[in-house]
């Protein structure tokens, strides 16, 4: 990737006595090397893309601690990194994002889980769920519960998350169990500090390598082992969790003076519960409650003894915690009941049963239920009373906006490659009317939003031609599929492209051809340039669709919109069958303006010749009908006010932060919409014979051009 | 519970778009509070690597030096609406979005919010005029903050040669709010070191405009100057002839006409008019707004005088920052096809050249691409050949036709006076949606023919006994305005012709 890390990375060499200060997920990645690690593999995806960007960057690093980093190619892959080598007493770490990376990471969860580990085996999740998330709402809990593996969720602050970095190795090795680290989206980008240590050359690693392989055939996830595996996780695995969870005090009981009711609360969800509870004047800033708490660092498993201590001789608890369904609540309901506590569990019927935790969804939550419960000591017309004032404030503000405004979703970039193949579309669909287009996830979902607003359905990550299947067969017309070439290699050349072909279905294609996986932050994939090997091993897209038999096949670089127009117009009408695909090609704009800015900077000051083209609109031409905007939505052509003293409506303009792609014209072109739009293009350091021909040139134009002069 | 600190923890919401430096204004913040040893934390959701979308940054801290080893306080991960003490908005849209989301509360919220606009993509698709209101946004940001700073930071900014998240640092520093003082903060840009001088220009002219407490306004258009051109006392004649309220477009438009073709043509507005004399002064002056639009269509020609204007290329180099010794290459984009060729052929050839071509599929499919480099001798001198055939126009098909078109619309709104007033003025400003090029004007005219003939003409009809549906024509003309598709108002007009959706309304 374009982008550099170096700061990070020296973060990542602190040691004992330094204070680190930073991101939620660097400091996990520190916590990664303070525990000693052998490996880190992940697939990148928010919040938990910086672990491994930071990593594969840190070379130096990684190869003085003798720590192996992988950029694996789906999250599949990187969760098979910690399943063989179970065998050595070696910590291994994967990341990705949850709950879509933990559901392609599945099959090799379950095979991971079911033998057990030696050395820690730890799977960094960032939980994308509530505002910001940018997948389907579910919780990655229930992975946790039917594989039995542990499930941690530390208090948001990082002290509490290095803590469990370096714990949760511990208790995957004391209970033989892979551990999940759940982190939310707020608290991966949290900006904190902890008091750094000094990282840890692994026991086994890249400096200190076996010259024997571990043989067990009671580890083996296949059967007849499997039958005894299932009962160990419960019969051995378990009670030696709890047993870890209960001596090193992994979760926290603070104390509080109503001893008559407590919570018991996810340890993620902490920080909002603790600052309601200060709201409602039944803590301090600073933490010291009044009510009772049990944080859980490690929602899973829950350790039955220290529930029943905590409720025994309370009336009522509530249990908070974020998603659907309540698995915690309802554990804690089934201990108390065997155990014959009386206590009231309180939960999701005073706090919202899906969605995110938000302060005033925990405020209404904990208001109602000190209402049902009447603690002892506790002023509840206060406690209305406070609550109340906090929400008519909100309210207030709330209703004194007069103007709804409405969403500003993420678009494409200025410049964007994927931007003009959209434009195409939409031009063919007005030739040949409706088509179902199939979506995939990646920047080019965006096309979703204005002004395309294109996208019949949309699946997960590669899945947008395997899921046309069932709507191949129901349409009139050929459906279009899109997808990037980040998730084509992720899967969609196998769930997809190899399915299509061997059933062979007729349906179109388009792969973006970007170069990176970039809605993540543009990281290397298998058909970059300069992927991870800086080998000439790059697999081309091309060659591999070519040799898995895919005949119709074009490439088309992404800003000739004519071009597209007229490819994707013979892919949809041709009379072959079978799968055609379009190899959309451009470079990701962010990426290249990256690369470009540094290189032409280098050459400016060299004193080389530099071309920059920008676009423009001539407003006197232009008439604000905005034609050109329905067909682009780039963020640098906008409108503003019309200059022309006749005219109202707005016009055209294009603002200084276009990088000169090229779209503007093309779509003039392809749709013929109007002459306003003209390219510049400036040269800096042009040599003396350009600059005199250019010079020449301008006297003459002048003296044709003639005065141009204004009424005042 | 025991004593808390006597200070309580300041909250500060940052609203920014992709790509603003958002960020870098939070690590601006936060370094400053550690700096000052106070207990800081701060969250985001970049999500995505988007570049466009909104979104915010969080922070929290402690305006109180805390010793080490002391306890930290316990904040937020988020913000909670009715609990922001500093709301800082890079954009007016995003500060009302703020306001919308209870982010903004009189009883203890400082607002800072610039007043620059950067468009939704749905206020730029609107086929008019489709902008949020400014005015109503910066109003209720006035009436419902604790203390509103509000002014243009995206132009003191680019005044500055800085980044606007420099300029909103200037004003956080000026409201005094965060414990940091102004050279707290300014040390730390220095420290830091990246782009010190822009920053601090940024930095200097965020904390001045914050200071002096200036009324915010709003940008307006700045409108293009008229042409100069002789006129032979046109203008005070028409200033005698018409009412006061026209006068301001009268002089533009007498001056845009004989630009556009000669001192007759501008003559020949003033006699087109001329019936308007009398009428009500408002519409007196929109039809001469109007009429003056319609009479100087765009065609090719008109295009070709623009693209050639002596003071264009000055204005080019200006965009592109190009230094006075840098050339810089221009290149038009022109796609005619027979539609545009016949406009300028005389009637009777083109109507022979139109209707062979509509015959043989060619109409609307086929056309000449070109891209013309301007910035040589030849291409300039194949535009200026264009605009130099400002003679020959009248003798154009397209002139004969315009100006047809042009008489059919006065005599409608003329008779429209019959029904009353606000009637002849929605029947003028349907002038509107004729405008743009090929396809757009196309539509634009055929959507312009529907309504005049669903609605205009059957009022007429039926005399000033119907009234006229003024409300009708304007809803109308929104639909036409408001998606390309012509969904809406194929639903208006519909709705217009079918007696009880008529009535039930």
């Amino acid at each position: 990737m374009e982008r550099s890390f170096a700061k990070e990375i020296e973060l990542l060499k602190l040691g004992d006595g330094d204070v680190f200060r930073g991101e939620g997920i660097l400091a996990v990645t520190k916590a990664l090397l303070q525990s000693g690690v052998s490996y880190v593999g992940g697939y990148q995806g928010a919040p938990v893309s910086h672990l491994i960007d930071v990593l594969v960057q840190a070379k130096e690093l990684m190869a003085d601690l003798g720590v192996h980093v992988q950029a694996n190619t789906n999250e599949a892959s990187a969760a098979a990194m910690l399943g063989a080598s179970i065998m050595y007493p070696a910590r291994g770490a994967v990341t990705w994002k949850s709950i879509v990376g933990t559901n392609v990471a599945a099959d090799a969860l379950s095979n991971l889980a079911s033998p057990g580990v030696t050395g820690g085996a730890m799977v960094i999740a960032g939980e994308d769920y509530g505002e910001g998330a940018s997948v389907i709402q579910e919780r990655t809990h229930a992975f946790a519960m039917k594989c039995s593996m542990w499930m941690l969720d530390p208090r948001p602050n990082l002290p509490s998350i290095v803590n469990m970095v370096e714990k949760g190795f511990q208790l995957s090795e004391a209970s033989n169990t892979p551990v999940i680290l759940e982190l939310r989206i707020r608290a991966c980008h949290v900006f904190g500090e902890f008091d750094a240590k000094d990282n840890q050359a692994p026991r086994m690693g890249l400096n200190s390598k076996s010259d024997s392989a571990g043989f067990d055939f009671d580890r083996l996830a296949h059967p007849p082992v499997t039958f005894m595996q299932e009962k160990k996780k419960v019969e051995d695995r378990l009670p030696a969790a709890e047993k870890f969870i209960l001596d090193n005090d992994l979760n926290e009981h603070f104390e509080g003076r109503r001893g008559d009711v407590g919570i018991i609360l996810q340890g993620g969800l902490y920080n909002t519960v603790v600052k309601r509870l200060a709201a409602l004047g039944l803590a301090d800033d600073f933490g010291n409650t009044d009510i009772p708490l049990l944080v859980l660092n490690v929602t899973h498993p829950l350790v039955p003894g220290q529930i029943r201590d905590f409720c025994a001789g309370k009336k009522s608890v509530l249990v908070v915690e974020e998603g659907n369904p309540e698995y915690i609540e309802q554990q804690i309901n089934t201990i108390l009941r065997k155990a014959d506590i009386q206590t009231r569990i309180a939960g999701k019927d005073v706090l919202p049963m899906a969605g995110e935790y938000t302060a005033e969804a925990v405020l209404k939550g904990l208001v109602d239920f000190f209402g049902d419960s009447e603690p002892h000591g506790v002023n509840l017309e206060l406690l209305r009373d406070r609550a109340a004032k906090l929400e008519n404030a909100a309210r207030t503000g709330r209703d004194g906006a007069e103007v709804a405004v409405p969403g500003r979703p993420p678009g494409f970039c200025t410049g964007c490659p994927e931007r003009p193949v959209f434009s195409a579309i939409k031009l063919l669909k007005e030739e040949i009317g409706d088509v179902h287009i199939s979506t995939d996830i990646g920047c080019h979902s965006f096309a979703i939003f204005e002004p395309f607003s294109m996208g019949n359905s949309i699946l997960g990550y590669g899945m947008s031609l395997a899921s046309t299947a069932g709507v191949v067969p129901l349409q009139k017309k050929r459906t279009i599929s899109v997808m990037g070439d980040g998730g084509f290699w992720h899967n969609g050349l196998q769930t997809g492209v190899l399915s299509s072909l061997f059933n062979d279905t007729d349906s179109v294609l388009v792969i973006m051809q970007n170069g990176y996986s970039s809605a993540t932050g543009q990281q290397w994939i298998p058909s970059s340039a300069g992927s991870p090997s800086h080998s000439e091993q790059t697999s081309e897209i091309e060659k591999t669709l070519r040799s898995v038999g895919v005949k119709w096949l074009r490439t088309v670089r992404t800003y000739s919109v004519d071009v597209m127009v007229d490819t994707l117009r013979e892919a949809m009408t041709t009379k072959e069958g079978g799968l055609k695909v379009i190899i959309a090609d451009g470079e990701c704009m962010l990426a290249r303006q990256r690369r470009l800015k540094a290189e032409n900077a280098k050459l400016l000051e060299a004193g080389r010749r530099v071309e920059t083209p920008r676009y423009g609109v001539d407003d006197e031409i232009c008439t604000g009908d905005h034609s050109c905007m329905r067909l682009s939505g780039c963020p640098s052509l906008t409108i503003k006010p019309s200059p022309d003293p006749l005219r109202t409506d707005p016009v055209a303009t294009v603002i200084p932060s276009c990088v000169g792609c090229g779209l503007c014209g093309e779509v003039a072109h392809a749709a013929v919409l109007c002459p306003s739009f003209y390219r510049a293009e400036k040269v800096q350091n042009a040599s003396a014979l350009e600059r005199l021909v250019h010079n020449v040139r301008r006297t003459v134009i002048r003296w044709m051009a003639g005065s141009g002069e204004t009424h005042a | 519970m025991p004593d808390a600190g006597t200070k309580k923890p300041v909250t500060l919401l940052i609203a920014a778009m992709g790509g603003e430096g958002g960020g870098v204004l939070m690590n601006w913040i936060v370094n400053a509070a550690i700096a000052k040893g106070f207990p800081v934390q701060a969250t985001s959701v970049p999500g995505v690597a988007q570049r466009t979308g909104a979104t915010t940054y969080y922070i929290e801290l402690l305006p109180e030096a805390s010793p080490a080893g002391a306890p930290r306080p316990v904040f937020s991960l988020n913000p909670v609406p009715g609990e922001v003490d500093l709301m800082i908005a890079t954009e007016l849209a995003e500060a009302a979005r703020a306001l919308s989301s209870g982010y903004i509360t009189s009883d203890r919220t400082t607002l800072i919010a610039s007043t620059h606009r950067v468009f939704l993509t749905l206020e730029k698709m609107d086929m008019g005029d489709g902008r949020l209101d400014g005015k109503k946004m910066l109003a209720s940001l006035k009436k419902n903050a604790r203390e509103a700073i509000l002014f243009d930071a995206m132009n003191a900014s680019r005044e500055a040669g800085a980044v606007i998240n420099s300029v909103m640092l200037g004003a956080i520093a000026a409201t005094n709010l965060l414990g940091i003082s102004e050279d707290d903060f300014s040390d730390g840009i220095k420290a830091e070191g990246k782009a010190v001088a822009a920053n601090l220009a940024g930095f200097e002219a965020g904390l001045r405009l914050a200071k002096s407490g200036a009324e915010p306004v709003l940008e307006e258009a700045a409108k293009r100057a008229d042409r100069a051109v002789p006129l032979a006392g046109l203008e005070s004649q028409a200033q005698a002839a018409f009412p006061a309220e026209a006068h301001a477009v009268l002089g533009h438009a007498l001056r845009r006409l004989a630009d556009y073709q000669d001192i007759g043509y501008a003559r020949r507005y003033l006699d087109r008019l001329a019936p308007f004399r009398t009428s009500d002064p408002e519409l007196c002056r929109e039809v001469a707004r109007h009429l003056a639009v319609r009479m100087t269509f765009e065609d090719i020609i008109r295009v070709a005088q623009a693209k050639t204007r002596a003071e264009r290329y000055a204005r080019i180099l200006g965009e592109t920052g190009a230094g006075p010794a840098d050339p810089v290459k221009v290149t038009e984009y022109f796609k005619p096809g027979f539609g545009e060729v016949c406009d300028m052929l005389p009637p009777g050839l083109a109507k022979k050249v139109l209707a062979w071509a509509e015959r043989t599929g060619r109409l609307g499919r086929t056309y000449w691409g070109m891209e013309i480099k301007t910035s040589t001798v030849s291409g300039f001198f194949r535009v200026w050949l264009l605009a130099k055939l400002r003679w020959w126009r009248p003798r154009s098909y397209r002139w004969a036709a315009e100006q047809t078109l042009i008489d059919e619309w006065l005599d409608l709104v003329d008779r429209a006076q019959g029904i009353g007033p606000d009637f002849a003025l929605e029947v003028a400003e349907l002038a509107r949606l004729i405008k743009g090029y090929g396809a757009t004007h196309q539509r634009g005219s055929r959507n312009y023919r529907r309504i005049v003939e669903t609605l205009v003409r059957p009022a007429l009809e039926a005399g000033s006994a119907s009234g006229g549906d003024s409300a009708r024509v304007a809803e109308a003309r929104e639909a036409a305005l408001a998606d390309s598709e012509g969904d809406r108002l194929a639903a208006v007009l519909r709705a217009g012709n079918d007696p009880v959706a008529h009535a039930a309304e």
